[in-house]
C-alpha cells in the first residue's frame, strides 16, 4: 500500500513538474523555449547513450542516427497521414508518434547492435559511427523526404512538457535498472564478458537489450524534436551531434546517470547562454581580443597549478583546499598581468570579438579543462547522493554501488 | 550414473593437440583433482567442459546428456560453474554485486518489471542479495560486502570467485588453481572450506592445483595430464608412487 502511494505520488509529481514547466516557459520567447526543449532532449539522448556506453560498456558513438530515425519516421507520418487518420487530437498523435519513433529507432538499434556481438572497443565505435553516417547519407539522398533540403513537419506541435516527461521516464528507467538486480548483468558485461557468460549471463541478449532500449529513447526524442521544430534536415543529426552526446556521457562520468544529466544540461545550455550574453548597450557582447587571450592564459595557469597540487600534494584536506584557492588567485592575477602586456599589442587591443564567435572557444576550453582535471568525468562512476558528497570531505569508504548491503 | 564424463575428449589448436583423447568420470560428491605440469591442458579441459571451446572430437556428458557445443551461459544454467586461473572478477562492482551476478541466473522476475520498479522485482533483488550474503559468509567475506572487488587482497579475490560460482548453485564446481598465490595458512583454510562446500552443500568438485600437498590432502581421486594426454588416474597414494607421474611431472616422489 505504502509502496503504491509513493509510486502514485512520484508519477503525479513528475507529471505536475512537466506541466508546471510548460506553464512557466509558455510565455517565454520561442528562442528560450527552444533552449529548454534542447536541454531536455539532450538529457534523454545522453542518459540513453550512457545505458549503452557507460552501463553496458559497448562503445557506440552513432547515437544521432537513432535520433534521426525517430525524427524522420514520425515527421514523414505526420506530414502524410495526420490529416487522413481519425485521431485529430495533436497531443495524442504526438504521443503515438513517440512510440512509433521509439520502435523505429529500436529496430535500427537492433541492427547497429548486432556488430557489438563480435566487435569490441574501438572497432565497435568505428562500425557504429559508420552506421550512423550511412543512415544520414541515405536520408540525404531521398528526394521523397526532402533530401538535403530537409523536410517540413506539419502540423507541428510544441510541447515542453512532453520533452521533459520523456527525459524523466528515460532517467527513471535507467535508475530502476541499476537499483534492481536486473541491472547487474549489464554492468557485469561491461566488466568482463567471459566471466559474465560463465556465470550464466546471456551476453548477447544483454547487449542487444541495451541497444534496443537506448536507441528507442533516442528515437522518441527525435519524434519530439521533429514536431517541435516543424522542420528537420540531415545536418541536424550529423556526426557532430553524435559527438556532443558522447562528450556529455564521458564528461559526466561514464556509467553515471546523474553525471550524464548534469553534463547534458551544461553542454546544451552553455553555448546558448553565451550566445545570449548582451553588453551594457543591449547589443551582443563584444570582447577585446587581448581579454580573450588573457583569460586563456589564466585558465592555463589555473589548470597547471591545480594539477600540480592534485598530483604532488597529499595531506590535510583543508590545507589542500587553501592551495587550490591560492592557485585560483594566482590565475586571476596572471590574467591581469597578461592583459596588461597584451594591450600593448595594437591588434589585440583594438580587435573586438563578438561573444558569438568566442563561445565555441569557451565551450572547447571548458571541455579540455574538465578532462584535464577530472579525466574520469565529473561524477566518475558514482551517482550523485548526499552521502557521496559527504564522502568527498572525509576519508574512508565511499559508497559506490547501487546494490549495496 | 556419473555426473560428468569425458569420453575421449580432444581439442586441437592448429597443429597443437592441447587435450588428446582424455577420458574420466566424476561421481556425484567426488572431490576430484586434475594435475599436470604447465601447459598440460588442464585449463583447456575446463574450457571444454564449460563450453568455451567445442571439442574437435569426443564427448562431454553431464547427467547422461551430451553438452559439448552448448554455450557457456547455458552450461552454467545446467549446473556447472567455474573459477578462473587468472582471476576474472567484475573489478568495479562491489563484492556483494559480484556474487549477486552469480545468483542472477535463478531470477524469477522480468526485465520489464525491473524497469517499472515493481515491488516484485525489489523483493527479488532483496532475496538475491540475502542469498549472496550467505555465500559470502561461507567464504568468510561477509565483512566486506561493499568493497570494490578490485580493492580486495589477492587471497580474498580468489575466495570471492568461489563465492560467485557457488551462487549459481552448481552441482559441479570447477576450481582452477584456487590456492595459487596464497600463503600456507590461507591454503589450509581454503582446503577446509572446499571440503565443507562438498560435505555441507553436496557439490561435486573438480580442482586444478599445482600445490601437491594441497591436492594430495584434499582430493580423493586424481587424474594426471601431460602434453594433453592422460598419464595416470587413481587415488592420491597411487598417483604419488606412479613412476610415469614421477618422471613426467614431479621429478621426485612427494
Ligand atoms: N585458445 C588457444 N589457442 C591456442 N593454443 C591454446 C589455446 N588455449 C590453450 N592453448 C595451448 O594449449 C596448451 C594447454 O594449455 P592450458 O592452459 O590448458 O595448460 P594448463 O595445463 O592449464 O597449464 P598451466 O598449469 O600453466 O595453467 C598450451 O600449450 C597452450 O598454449
Ligand atoms: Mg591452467
Amino acid at each position: 500500500m505504502r509502496f503504491w502511494s509513493i509510486r502514485l505520488a512520484s508519477v503525479l509529481i513528475a507529471l505536475g513538474a512537466c506541466v508546471l514547466l510548460q506553464a512557466l516557459v509558455g510565455h517565454a520567447s520561442d528562442y528560450e523555449q527552444r533552449i529548454v526543449v534542447l536541454v531536455g532532449l539532450y538529457i534523454t539522448l545522453s542518459v540513453s547513450l550512457n545505458l549503452i556506453n557507460g552501463i553496458t560498456g559497448q562503445f557506440s558513438i552513432g547515437h544521432a542516427a537513432f535520433y534521426q530515425v525517430g525524427a524522420y519516421l514520425t515527421g514523414y507520418l505526420t506530414l502524410n497521414y495526420f490529416s487522413k487518420q481519425p485521431i485529430h487530437n495533436m497531443l495524442l498523435w504526438v504521443i503515438l508518434m513517440m512510440f512509433v519513433g521509439a520502435i523505429g529507432a529500436a529496430v535500427a538499434g537492433f541492427i547497429v547492435g548486432l556488430p557489438s556481438l563480435r566487435l569490441r572497443g574501438d572497432y565497435l565505435a568505428i562500425v557504429t559511427l559508420g552506421f550512423g553516417e550511412i543512415i544520414r547519407i541515405t536520408v540525404q539522398n531521398q528526394p521523397a523526404i526532402g533530401g538535403s533540403y530537409g523536410m517540413n513537419v506539419t502540423p507541428k506541435y510544441q510541447s515542453v512538457a512532453l520533452v521533459w516527461l520523456l527525459a524523466i521516464i528515460c532517467i527513471a528507467v535507467c535508475r530502476n535498472l541499476l537499483k534492481t538486480a536486473h541491472g547487474l548483468p549489464f554492468l557485469s558485461v561491461r566488466e568482463d564478458e567471459v566471466a559474465s557468460q560463465a556465470m550464466g549471463v546471456n551476453v548477447t541478449r544483454v547487449k542487444v537489450t541495451a541497444f534496443l532500449i537506448g536507441s528507442a529513447f533516442a528515437g522518441a526524442a527525435g519524434a519530439l524534436l521533429a514536431h517541435f521544430e516543424g522542420f528537420i534536415t540531415p545536418t541536424t543529426f550529423g556526426m557532430d551531434v553524435s559527438f556532443i552526446i558522447l562528450t556529455m556521457v564521458v564528461l559526466g562520468g561514464t556509467g553515471s546517470i546523474t553525471g550524464s544529466i548534469f553534463a547534458a544540461a551544461l553542454l546544451a545550455y552553455l553555448p546558448e547562454y553565451l550566445r545570449g550574453l548582451k553588453g551594457a548597450d543591449g547589443q551582443p557582447l563584444m570582447i577585446p581580443g587581448s581579454n580573450v587571450v588573457a583569460w586563456l592564459v589564466a585558465v592555463a595557469v589555473a589548470v597547471t597549478l591545480t594539477r600540480l597540487v592534485m598530483n604532488k600534494y597529499s595531506g590535510d584536506k583543508l590545507k589542500k583546499l587553501a592551495l587550490y584557492l591560492g592557485a585560483f588567485a594566482l590565475a586571476v592575477v596572471s590574467r591581469f598581468i597578461a592583459a596588461f602586456f597584451l594591450r600593448m599589442i595594437p591588434v589585440m587591443a583594438n580587435k573586438q570579438i563578438p561573444i558569438d564567435q568566442v563561445r565555441m572557444v569557451i565551450f572547447a576550453v571548458t571541455l579540455i579543462v574538465i578532462m584535464l582535471l577530472r579525466p574520469q568525468g565529473i561524477f566518475a562512476h558514482h551517482e550523485f547522493s548526499w552521502s557521496w558528497v559527504k564522502g568527498l570531505f572525509k576519508r574512508g569508504e565511499v559508497p559506490h554501488s547501487a546494490v549495496s548491503a | 550414473m556419473s555426473i560428468l564424463e569425458l569420453q575421449a575428449a580432444t581439442i586441437k589448436f592448429g597443429g597443437l593437440i592441447a587435450v588428446n583423447e582424455v577420458s574420466f568420470k566424476l561421481e556425484k560428491g567426488d572431490l576430484f583433482g586434475l594435475i599436470g605440469p604447465n601447459g598440460a591442458g588442464k585449463t583447456t579441459c575446463f574450457n571444454l567442459i564449460t563450453g568455451v571451446y567445442k571439442p574437435t572430437s569426443g564427448d562431454i556428458i553431464f547427467h547422461g546428456r551430451q553438452i559439448q557445443g552448448t554455450p557457456p551461459n547455458r552450461i552454467a544454467q545446467l549446473g556447472i560453474c567455474r573459477t578462473f586461473q587468472n582471476i576474472r572478477l567484475f573489478p568495479a562492482l562491489s563484492v556483494l554485486e559480484n556474487v549477486v551476478v552469480g545468483g542472477f541466473l535463478r531470477h524469477r522476475t522480468t526485465l520489464a518489471g525491473a524497469l517499472l520498479y515493481l515491488p516484485s522485482s525489489l523483493r527479488e533483488t532483496r532475496r538475491l542479495k540475502d542469498e549472496a550474503m550467505d555465500y559470502l559468509k561461507i567464504l568468510d567475506l561477509d565483512g566486506v560486502p561493499n568493497a570494490r572487488a578490485a580493492d580486495l587482497p589477492y587471497g580474498m579475490q580468489r575466495r570471492l570467485e568461489i563465492a560467485r560460482a557457488m551462487a549459481t548453485k552448481p552441482e559441479l564446481l570447477l576450481l582452477d588453481e584456487p590456492a595459487a598465490g596464497m600463503n600456507p595458512q590461507e591454503k589450509q583454510d581454503l582446503m577446509e572450506t572446499v571440503k565443507r562446500i562438498r560435505d555441507d552443500h553436496g557439490i561435486t568438485i573438480l580442482v586444478i592445483e599445482h600445490d601437491m600437498r594441497f591436492v594430495m590432502n584434499l582430493c580423493e581421486r586424481i587424474v594426471v595430464l601431460d602434453h594433453g594426454e592422460e598419464i595416470a588416474h587413481g587415488p592420491p597414494e597411487a598417483i604419488r608412487n606412479d613412476p610415469k607421474v614421477i618422471s613426467a611431472y614431479l621429478g621426485e616422489p612427494v
